[in-house]
C-alpha cells in the first residue's frame, strides 16, 4: 500500500520517514554509489529540507519497500541544481503542471523475485501507480523523473515506458543517470495496473495507518520504561535501607540522574518516580 | 471567455482583483484569493474578491496570523483541499466565523513555489455539496494550477529587481519548438522534424510558454520574437 507524506502530515509518520531515509542510504549510497551524504545510516540532501512530498510503498508487514520524492518544477528542484549536468547547462523544464520526481527506489533486499505482492516488480508498479495517481489528482500532467538505466528498463518492461527524455544520460557514481518523461494520463495508469494485476485502491487509509504507527511507537517504548520503573523501585528500597545520610545522598543523586535521563528519552510523566 | 493576460499590467491591484473575478466566472467558483511572499523585495502581496464585510472581520480578528489555509497549505506541493486542514484548531476559529458571513468551507488552496524562495497561494471556494465540489475540481485542477502560477509569477515580477531576475530562461529545445510553431508546423510535424515524440514537443512548448508568462501559444511566439529568442518569419 502507498502513503503520501508531506510537511502537513509528517509528524504522524516519523518511523516511516526514518525507514525511507535508511532505504535511500542503502540504494543510492551503497548500491548505486552516488555521491550522497549519509548520516546515522540515513540519506538526506538539501531538497529534503524544502518540504517535498514523499510517495512511499509499504509491504504487508508495514515495512518501507519503495519510495520517491516529488517537487514542483516552478521552484528549486534537482534538475535546476545538482542534476544540471544531465541537461548539459540548459535550463530545466518549468511548468505548473510538471513535477520532478527523484530518489525513486525499491528495496531489492527485502523484496522477492517474480510478480507476486512483495516482489520487486509489484512494489515498483504499485509505487508508480501511487505517484501517477497522486500527481494526476493534483492537476499535474507530466513527471520528469531522474532514474538510472536499470529503472528505465524496469519501466519499459512494465508497460510504463517513458515517452521521452530530456538532456543526456550522464555518469553519476557507479551508474549513469537520465531524466525521463512520463505522462500522468489515465491510460498510462491503466496500463501499469493491468501489467501488475493491481485493481483496487493502492493508497492506505491514512487514519488507520496513523493509529497503527502510534501503537507501534508506544510498544517500542515499553521495555525501556518498565526497566526504568524497576530501577526506581530498586533505588526506593536502597533509600529506605540506607544507614547514613551519606548513603541516602548517594541514592538521591543516582535517582536524580535517572530522572533526568528518563525525561530526555520519554514524553510520559516521570514525576511519580520520586524515591520518597 | 479568455483570461486577460496579466503580465502586461504589472503592479495594478485592480487588474489582479479583476483576474480573480475572471477565475471565479470561468471555473464556476464563488470566491478567490491570492497571497504571495516575495523575499527579494521583502513584500507580501494579497488580493481577494471576498465581500468587504468578511475582509474587514478577517482583518479585525487577526485571522491572517493563524489561518491554516495561509500558514499550512504553502508547505504542500499539491493543492490542499481544506478538508485536509480541518483537524487544525485554528481552522475552526476561522471557518466558524466564515459561515456567519456566508463564506463556504468547501475550498482548496494551490501552493506555488518560485525560483527565489518565493511562495504564493491561490485559494478558491464555492458554496456547494462536497460531491459536486469533487466533480468540479477534478475537471479544473490542471487549469487552476496554471492560473495560480501565472498570477504568482506576475505579482512576483511587479518590482523592477525581480523583473530583471525573472528574465525568461528558455532551453535550446524550447526555442526550437517555438521557432517551428512560428513557422506554422503542428506539434506532430515538429515531433517528426526533431525526432522526438509529440508529447515531448508538447511538454517543451508548455514549459516555454509558461516561462514567457504567456497564456496562449500565440502570445508566447510573439514574446519570443520580441525578446529575440526566435527569428520572425
Amino acid at each position: 500500500m502507498i502513503i503520501v507524506i508531506d510537511a502537513l502530515n509528517k509528524q504522524d509518520f516519523p518511523a516511516i520517514l526514518d525507514d525511507m531515509f535508511r532505504l535511500r542510504a542503502r540504494v543510492f549510497g551503497d548500491r548505486l554509489g552516488w555521491e550522497v551524504e549519509i548520516k546515522n545510516g540515513q540519506e538526506k540532501d538539501k531538497f529534503d529540507a524544502l518540504d517535498p512530498a514523499y510517495v512511499i510503498g509499504l509491504d504487508d508487514d508495514g515495512h518501507v519497500v519503495s519510495c520517491v520524492r516529488a517537487l514542483q518544477t516552478t521552484g528549486p528542484h534537482m534538475l535546476s541544481d545538482v542534476f544540471s549536468s544531465i541537461l548539459h547547462g540548459e535550463p530545466p523544464l518549468r511548468s505548473a503542471t510538471v513535477w520532478e520526481s527523484t530518489r525513486f527506489c525499491v528495496d531489492t533486499q527485502r523484496l522477492g523475485r517474480g510478480t507476486a505482492p512483495n516482489s520487486v516488480s509489484y512494489a515498483t508498479c504499485e509505487l508508480m501507480i501511487g505517484s501517477l495517481e497522486y500527481a494526476r489528482r493534483s492537476g499535474i500532467k507530466d513527471i520528469v523523473t531522474v532514474i538510472d538505466p536499470v529503472m528505465d528498463r524496469v519501466l519499459k518492461r512494465s508497460d510504463n515506458a517513458p515517452y521521452g527524455y530530456v538532456g543526456k544520460t550522464t555518469p553519476m557514481g557507479k551508474v549513469p543517470a537520465m531524466a525521463a518523461l512520463l505522462d500522468c494520463s489515465q491510460e498510462r495508469i491503466d496500463r501499469v495496473r493491468n501489467f501488475a494485476g493491481i485493481q483496487g485502491e493502492v493508497f492506505a487509509d491514512e487514519a488507520r495507518l496513523r493509529e497503527t504507527q502510534r501503537v507501534r511507537f508506544d510498544a517500542a517504548k515499553m521495555p525501556a520504561s518498565s526497566i526504568r520503573d524497576n530501577l526506581f523501585e530498586y533505588l526506593r528500597e536502597q533509600f529506605h535501607a540506607a544507614g547514613s545520610d551519606e548513603e541516602r545522598n548517594a541514592v538521591e543523586r543516582l535517582a536524580a540522574q535517572l530522572h533526568a535521563s528518563a525525561a530526555l528519552t520519554t514524553s510520559s510523566p516521570v514525576m511519580d518516580n520520586r524515591i520518597h | 471567455m479568455e483570461l486577460i493576460d496579466l503580465s502586461d499590467n504589472v503592479g495594478k491591484e485592480a487588474i489582479f482583483r479583476d483576474f480573480l473575478d475572471q477565475i471565479c466566472d470561468r471555473f464556476e467558483l464563488d470566491h478567490a484569493a491570492y497571497a504571495g511572499v516575495n523575499p527579494v523585495s521583502g513584500t507580501i502581496h494579497g488580493f481577494v474578491n471576498y465581500p468587504d464585510s468578511w475582509k474587514l472581520h478577517y482583518t479585525q480578528m487577526g485571522f491572517d496570523r493563524f489561518d491554516p489555509t495561509l500558514h499550512k497549505a504553502g508547505r504542500s506541493i499539491a493543492p490542499v483541499d481544506w478538508r485536509r486542514l480541518s483537524q487544525d484548531d485554528n481552522y475552526h476559529r476561522v471557518f466558524r466565523d466564515a459561515a456567519d458571513f456566508g463564506i463556504s468551507e468547501v475550498g482548496l488552496t494551490i501552493p506555488v513555489r518560485g525560483p527565489f524562495g518565493d511562495i504564493g497561494m491561490l485559494s478558491v471556494t464555492r458554496n456547494c455539496k462536497l460531491t459536486e465540489w469533487d466533480l468540479l475540481t477534478k475537471g479544473i485542477m490542471s487549469e487552476l494550477q496554471s492560473v495560480a502560477v501565472h498570477i504568482h509569477d506576475t505579482v512576483m515580477r511587479s518590482d523592477s529587481l525581480s523583473k530583471v531576475l525573472r528574465q525568461p530562461n528558455l532551453s535550446r529545445r524550447e526555442r526550437e519548438v517555438l521557432q517551428w510553431i512560428a513557422a506554422g508546423k503542428s506539434q506532430y510535424d515538429i515531433g517528426d522534424i526533431l525526432s522526438i515524440s509529440h508529447r515531448t514537443v508538447e511538454v517543451h512548448l508548455r514549459s516555454g510558454r509558461e516561462k514567457l508568462y504567456a497564456l496562449t501559444t500565440a502570445q508566447a511566439v510573439a514574446r519570443a520574437i520580441a525578446l529575440g529568442l526566435i527569428y520572425p518569419l
